[in-house]
């Protein structure tokens, strides 16, 4: 087991391996994209209610969804670091920070344009909506300190305290956002479990859409975290070797 | 780690580094004044900048006094943790808290209670008064100044999470903003809604348990993490 834990941690290993799986993982990401998107876009039942402005949830629900991934992933990677001091945690913890706050701004931007059409304001103070804001914002205090740290080792430590108590604290926020929220705005005037009722026509490409844009999120996180190993192991020979042959 | 040569047993010698630590502080805020006067004067001033900001009816700062007041003590905290470990990180005393065979999460928590005690209570006691300024509703000011009372430790508690982890930084200040204020929210969230509540008529004693809890988990965890921080800063 700790062999194989320790083969993990190889930078070299985890770029030969990602290697090998990219072009499946690529290949299944663009099926499932041009099957969702297509599928929402064309084929999907304008809602009764909110007509074609529904399927602005094949893009937002998805991007909602993982953006929540982010934090977990990040303390996990920074507990990783802390107490085995596995480089290959901290470089996907460093690659996952803008990727996070990107993919929460996209979710804060899609539910934006959708809330104009639905709830005629691109933004009210809701609980979901405020603990994404504050989540972009403690995501952006982690690549702050990143980038105001020039030593990679005091960085990657100091980042992964950071995250663990921001991953605690954003759980903290979320209650304390939905409690605040409920007392002040009982009725919120969409939930997004709204596909629940609704037959497999609507949620078969929602389905379809997680799976891309989860497919998406790891592409994005390999492909940046390929080029972290390749600047910090810039000096190995391994390294060295393949930008010889390229 | 350095051996203990000291023969005595360790709770004793825990408590007397707490203690010590504590003493140190106070004596260094004695000392040095203004770094006791200028947070404090920084909340008297943002306090007095929302109705000249907003407007001077008694009737609408009414509805605002709450807020303000939790807004201007949350930045004067933040503006208060800047001292907390710069000082000692560039004596180098900072480094000698390390080295020692004490339990650092006690001194950590030494040093927090020691700097809450001269820049977080007087915003606490003068609370009131500026309260009344803003014209917070009667019947108010109890809860307030509870929770303001319960809730400004938190707040020094997590800053010094992030001012551990700057302390080696030249510039930090905005940083320190981004990362400590969204981590305040929910205190912020529950001071001021146990103001706006129990002026509806809600029970008080829910907001000051809640209030409670985020003490005491405060009080617990974060000078954990203000210890590694200060491990990874000063290395």
């Amino acid at each position: 087991m700790w062999t194989w834990f320790h083969q993990l941690g190889s930078p070299k290993w985890f770029y030969e391996l990602t290697g090998r799986w990219l072009p499946w993982l690529v290949a299944a990401m663009s099926l499932l994209l041009l099957v969702g998107i297509v599928w929402a876009l064309l084929f999907v039942p304008p809602d009764y209610q909110q007509g074609n402005t529904i399927r602005i949830m094949y893009i937002h629900v998805p991007f909602a969804s993982i953006s929540l991934a982010f934090f977990p992933l990040m303390a996990i990677a920074g507990t990783v670091t802390l107490v085995w001091k596995i480089k290959l945690a901290d470089m996907i913890a460093k690659t996952a920070a803008p990727l996070g706050a990107w993919f929460t701004a996209l979710a804060l931007a899609s539910g934006s344009i959708w809330g104009s059409d639905i709830w005629g304001t691109w933004w009210i103070w809701d609980g979901r909506l405020t603990s994404m804001l504050l989540q972009l914002f403690l995501l952006i205090g982690v690549i702050s300190l990143r980038s105001a740290l020039e030593d990679t080792d005091a960085a990657a430590k100091a980042c992964a305290v950071l995250s663990i108590v921001g991953c605690i604290n954003v759980f903290v926020i979320k209650y304390s956002v939905d409690w605040w929220n409920t007392l002040h705005q009982p009725a919120s005037p969409i939930t997004t479990s709204g596909e629940g009722p609704n037959g497999p026509e609507i949620w078969v490409p929602l389905v379809i859409m997680i799976f891309a844009i989860y497919l998406f999120f790891a592409v994005a996180l390999i492909l940046s975290t390929r080029n972290e190993i390749l600047q910090r192991e810039r000096r190995a020979q391994w390294v060295q070797d393949l930008v010889r042959t390229a | 780690m350095v051996e203990r040569i000291d023969s005595r047993p360790r709770s004793s010698t825990t408590t007397t580094a707490f203690v010590a630590t504590l003493k140190r502080e106070l004596i260094l805020a004695y000392k040095r004044k203004h770094d006791v006067v200028n947070p404090f004067m920084f909340f008297l001033i943002v306090a007095t900048l929302f109705p000249i900001g907003i407007s001077p009816e008694p009737e609408r700062l009414s509805l605002i006094a709450a807020g303000a007041l939790w807004i201007a003590a949350l930045l004067a905290s933040l503006l208060a943790m800047d001292n907390l470990y710069r000082a000692d990180y560039e004596d180098g005393s900072l480094e000698q808290m390390l080295l020692s065979p004490q339990p650092l999460y006690f001194m950590v928590l030494a040093k927090n209670i020691g700097h809450w005690l001269v820049s977080g209570l007087p915003v606490v006691l003068v609370s009131p008064l500026i309260a009344y300024m803003l014209s917070l509703p009667e019947g108010s000011y109890m809860t307030l100044f509870l929770t303001l009372l319960m809730g400004t430790p938190v707040l020094s508690l997590l800053g010094s999470i992030g001012v551990a982890l700057t302390v080696g930084l030249g510039s930090r200040g905005l940083i320190l903003a981004v990362i400590t204020l969204p981590m305040s929210v929910p205190v912020l969230i529950a001071g001021t809604m146990a103001v706006t509540e129990t002026q509806n008529g809600a029970s008080l004693a829910g907001y000051l348990a809640i209030m409670g809890a985020l003490l005491l988990g405060t009080l617990t965890l974060a000078p954990l993490a203000s210890a590694a921080a200060l491990r990874i800063s000063v290395s």
